[in-house]
């Protein structure tokens, strides 16, 4: 069994409760911003489509018990219009001289047919096709839906070795994958997409999370580590650092509002990326974090929060140990190295 | 082997000593960290920060605090902190049992020093798996989730008793996180061992100000001159700190005093479902906890409330006395008296009185005396029996009150017992007051006996009650008596009631021939002879007897207090679990029981624990012996 039955339930009731209060809008949200490829920094476009949503949140398991990206989903995507935004997007946006990233987000799986319709799949990727700015195509799928033919068809449209697709493993501990995230599936099933995904030509990204509920700072710490041990085994060079930041309307909300959660604390993060950088340098290692600094999000204290998360985020982008190494002094310092040790006990 | 071994019981509580060098070391204090300084500390833990190279090792430990000159003796320092799959209290509902069979699955896996710690969610104490730990050498298990109960008495109650029942004392119940150092003589009691110093943390960071039975916040608290106050600015940490250390070591001294239930009757009033939960222990699981609370002790028994009525001992009394007192045969003429408030009652200026009373009854008159003492908590006192404990040891706030169920309690084991007279004898009744005239209603309602009453009208210390008293002695004492007939002395009468009270039924009149030869007066110790040959010691603090080995042997078929031990030789000064074959279950700690290989007994002991715990444990000291047999050639 990949799933806690009782621990589902109780997320799918949660989920129940908040759907209803599901948002409509059916644009498509895109930005420009910095990305690192290999050594170089380039511009990234980064579109984020409005399907129906992830098909596992959807489910009667009641989704990943951190996940509220479905509340932002509408419940009738229009796909045409997607298709026409994209293309306008794509050639207002891609100039003569540049090289682009590309990061196609659903809030889902992209592969996923129920979510993305095959035809919609080809054209997107077609479309992508004719820009030869186009270094890399970021999309992100669970493993469920990477299976040969899925990769054949983008073999068909685009040139794969371009492709790099994005996995949320979270952790590779099924534990935490079963009564902690409600993931619905296992490191094993994770390994066989990576495999198939690397025998297609494409690249892998693995999305891990950190402090999901009811895994302590420290053991946190020490799952990233662990998972990233793995993931390296199996010749994935890029890992991004998710520290958890609380939606509404999920399980991990309630936790937090009955005052049993505490978001991660930044010192942690550092101290993760200097460990896992340093001992492993050929690693690309993203540790971008949403909304730190903020009570829902990652933060210290307050005093020190805002030059901590300029350092990840130079970090990220330099991906040079030095950015962490300005040494920022703060008195939280000590009461972070006491949480973790304590919170483990208490 | 266990890491720890119990060096006294009072029910559920103990103190344990680490097994090898003897330190005691529970109950006690873990720390969350090194402490800066340890006294106080049983433990800490060390938790070094996570790294990628030492991931899969296992480096997190429980360190021990022992004395530097005993640390050469000790079996280990320290305990392995293994993986513990499941998460924090407040979801232990969501915990599959299957994710916890795996858990208990590798944790019987690793070898025996990474077994040396156990978690236990409250959720999975009923699960079977925990009997296949509590099979191996694993000491100490932590309980997790346990203050979810702390407003269910009927929970509460079965899980703790439950447990306790199943593991072997020497398996340490430690519960972490914040509890207030208010509950620990009751969470001790109930047989926890180690807390953890988080209260403290707890505390001093959201600005509470701790004392030993409540907590203030830190703006308005009373006035500390502990030196961790008189810093500036003071500490706070420090100082809770030091109250949950001095809380422990409050329990700890009671438990050496054995004054550990008064304490506990006195904390729960900070808790009403801890009162209640007190009150299931009493009723529901009386039976666990009289068969684990020592009948021999030196304590004063103070009784504070209601809850004295049922403590342990009390209630082993009673059926001790409903089952094993036999009045003498020759016993005509019973006679109630109230208790006194200095114990032995003899030494009391009433009861010195009323002696001087019946003494003008008649020559001969105590040969067919039996003189019943009628009192609250312990209902009836044989005066046979004032020396032992309880009845020389309580103190009870206020005399002459009494409750409609003391009077009920007590009335029927007085009837009880007077189903053990002969038909014709005759029933005074000394005493007066409320109470005591709603007891004899009773007793006359459900008895044929003849009864008189001397004090009716006057205090039973007045010259017309004690003169009344006389009076109906003479006039039926002419009746009564014969003097033809041998009667035993009154030491012997007192050594045969407590024979039957500490050793079991019919005892007394296989050991104590009707006249005996002492030496030795109160307050020492008195050593009885029989032509010659010592054959017992009375000891006068606790009143109960030590016999020689011979002695003891001519009991050995009828008294209850046998270990049967595995040979014929018994080497050193101890008793260890794996010599012990099989244990009586009625065996206290404390007891005095009787070493027998193959119906031959080999030596007096005392009994550290109870005889049930002798028979589950599997390593330590279960009896330190008292006399050997001389092995003859
Ligand atoms: S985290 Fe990913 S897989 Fe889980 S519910 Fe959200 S979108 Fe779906
Ligand atoms: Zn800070
Ligand atoms: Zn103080």
């Amino acid at each position: 069994m990949k799933i806690n039955t009782s621990y589902s339930e109780s997320i799918k009731q949660i989920r129940e409760k908040n759907l209803p209060s599901r948002e409509h809008s059916r644009r498509i949200i895109h930005w420009e911003e910095k990305h690192r490829i290999k050594s170089e920094v380039v511009k990234a476009l980064v579109f984020i489509l409005p399907t129906r949503g992830c098909s596992w949140a959807l489910s009667g398991s009641g989704g990943c018990s951190v996940c509220g990206y479905l509340y932002d989903n509408p419940q009738k995507p229009d796909f045409e219009m997607i298709m026409i935004s994209i293309k306008d997007i794509l050639n207002k946006k891609i100039q003569q001289e540049e090289e682009y990233s590309i990061k196609i987000f659903t809030s889902g799986s992209f592969l996923d047919r129920n979510e993305v319709p095959i035809n919609v799949q080809e054209a997107i990727l077609k479309e992508l096709a004719k820009y030869h700015q186009i270094r890399e195509i970021v999309l992100e799928s669970r493993p469920e839906y990477i299976n040969d033919k899925i990769l054949q068809n983008i073999v068909n449209n685009i040139d794969i070795s371009k492709i790099e697709i994005a996995i949320g493993l979270e952790s590779a501990n099924n534990k935490i994958l079963k009564n902690s995230v409600n993931k619905g599936f296992f490191w094993e099933d994770f390994e066989q997409a990576t495999e198939r995904i690397i025998k297609f030509g494409a690249k892998v990204k693995a999305y891990l999370l950190f402090k999901p509920p009811f895994v302590t700072e420290y053991d946190s710490i020490n799952d990233i580590f662990l998972s990233v041990s793995k993931i390296k085994k199996l010749g994935i060079d890029t890992v991004s650092i998710n520290a958890i930041s609380i939606h509404r309307g999920t399980y991990l909300s309630l936790l937090f509002e009955k005052n049993q959660y505490r978001p991660p604390w930044l010192w942690s993060l550092v101290y993760i990326c200097k460990e896992i950088k340093a001992k492993f340098p050929e690693i690309r290692l993203i540790c971008d974090v949403v909304a730190g600094g903020t009570r829902r999000g990652a933060h210290n204290c307050g005093e020190c929060d805002k030059a901590i998360l300029e350092q990840l985020k130079e970090f990220t982008l330099t991906q040079d140990l030095k950015a962490l190494n300005h040494n920022i002094q703060c008195s939280c310092k000590e009461e972070w190295k006491g949480y973790v040790l304590h919170e483990k006990i208490s | 082997m266990r890491f720890f071994q119990p060096k006294s019981q009072l029910g559920f509580a103990r103190i344990l000593a680490e097994t090898r060098s003897k330190v005691p070391i529970s109950p006690g204090l873990i720390s969350l960290e090194k402490p800066l300084k340890k006294e106080g500390y049983s433990a800490y833990f060390e938790i070094p920060f996570p790294t990628l190279d030492n991931i899969d090792k296992s480096s997190k430990k429980l360190i021990w605090i022992f004395p530097k000159e005993k640390e050469e003796k000790v079996l280990s320092k320290s305990f392995v902190l293994t993986e513990q799959p499941f998460y924090p209290h407040f979801v232990s509902d969501s915990i599959s049992s299957q994710d916890y069979f795996e858990y208990v699955e590798s944790f019987l896996s690793f070898p025996e020093a990474f077994r040396q710690i156990f978690t236990l969610p409250i959720t999975m104490t009923d699960s079977k798996l925990v009997n296949q730990v509590s099979q191996t050498d694993c000491s100490l298990y932590i309980l997790t989730g346990l203050s979810s109960l702390f407003n269910n008495q009927r929970r509460l109650s079965e899980l703790l008793v439950s447990l306790r029942e199943k593991i072997s004392p020497d398996i340490a119940i430690y519960v972490p996180g914040p509890i207030s150092p208010a509950f620990y003589s009751f969470l001790v009691y109930s047989g926890i061992d180690f807390f953890d110093n988080s209260q403290a943390y707890y505390t001093s960071k959201n600005g509470y100000f701790l004392t030993i039975d409540r907590t203030y916040s830190n703006e308005e608290h009373p006035t500390c001159y502990c030196p961790y106050c008189m810093e500036k600015p003071p500490n706070l940490f420090k100082h809770n700190e030091l109250i949950i250390k001095n809380a422990l070591t409050r329990i700890h001294h009671s438990l050496k005093e054995e004054t550990l239930r008064t304490l506990v009757e006195k904390d729960i009033h900070n808790k009403v479902s801890f009162a209640a939960t007190l009150r299931k222990y009493d009723s529901v699981f009386s039976q666990s906890f009289r068969s684990r609370s020592p009948i021999i002790s030196n304590a004063t028994m103070k009784c504070v409330g209601e809850e004295s009525l049922s403590r342990p001992v009390i209630t082993e009394y009673r059926n001790r006395i409903r089952e094993r007192f036999v009045p003498d045969l020759l016993s005509r003429i019973i006679l109630l008296l109230p208790c006194s408030a200095r114990k032995p009652y003899s030494f009391s200026r009433s009861h010195m009185q009323i002696r001087k009373a019946i003494k003008k009854g008649g020559r001969g008159i105590f040969s067919i005396l039996s003189e019943l003492i009628v009192t609250s908590p312990l209902s009836v006192v044989p005066r046979e029996l004032e020396g032992i404990f309880p009845a020389k040891f309580y103190d009870i706030p206020v005399a002459g009150q009494w409750t409609s169920k003391e009077i009920s309690i007590t009335a029927t084991l007085l009837n009880d017992i007077l189903k053990r007279y002969s038909k014709d004898a005759i029933i005074i009744n000394h005493m007066s007051g409320e109470g005591y005239k709603d007891i004899i209603q009773i007793v006359r309602e459900q008895n044929s006996f003849t009864v008189y009453d001397t004090s009716q009208e006057a205090s039973p210390t007045s010259d017309k009650s004690l003169s009344r008293l006389s009076e109906t002695l003479q006039e039926i004492f002419s009746d009564k008596f014969s003097s033809d007939v041998q009667a035993p002395s009154t030491l012997t009468k007192k050594l045969r009631a407590i024979s039957d009270f500490q050793f079991g039924s019919d005892t007394g009149r296989i050991l104590f021939a009707d006249s005996l030869k002492t030496k030795g007066k109160y307050p020492r110790n008195q050593q009885i002879f029989s032509e010659k040959e010592q054959i017992a010691i009375l000891n006068s603090k606790n009143g109960f007897l030590s016999l020689s080995p011979d002695s003891a042997q001519s009991i050995s078929t009828k008294s209850k207090n046998i270990l049967e031990f595995g040979d014929i030789q018994v080497k050193g000064s101890n008793i260890f679990a794996p010599g012990c074959i099989k244990a009586d279950n009625s065996i206290l700690p404390n007891d005095e029981i009787f070493v027998v290989f193959e119906k031959q007994v080999v030596a007096t002991a005392k009994a550290i624990v109870s005889g049930k715990d002798m028979n589950k444990m599997t390593s330590g000291i279960v009896a330190e012996i008292k006399k050997k047999t001389r092995v003859k050639k």
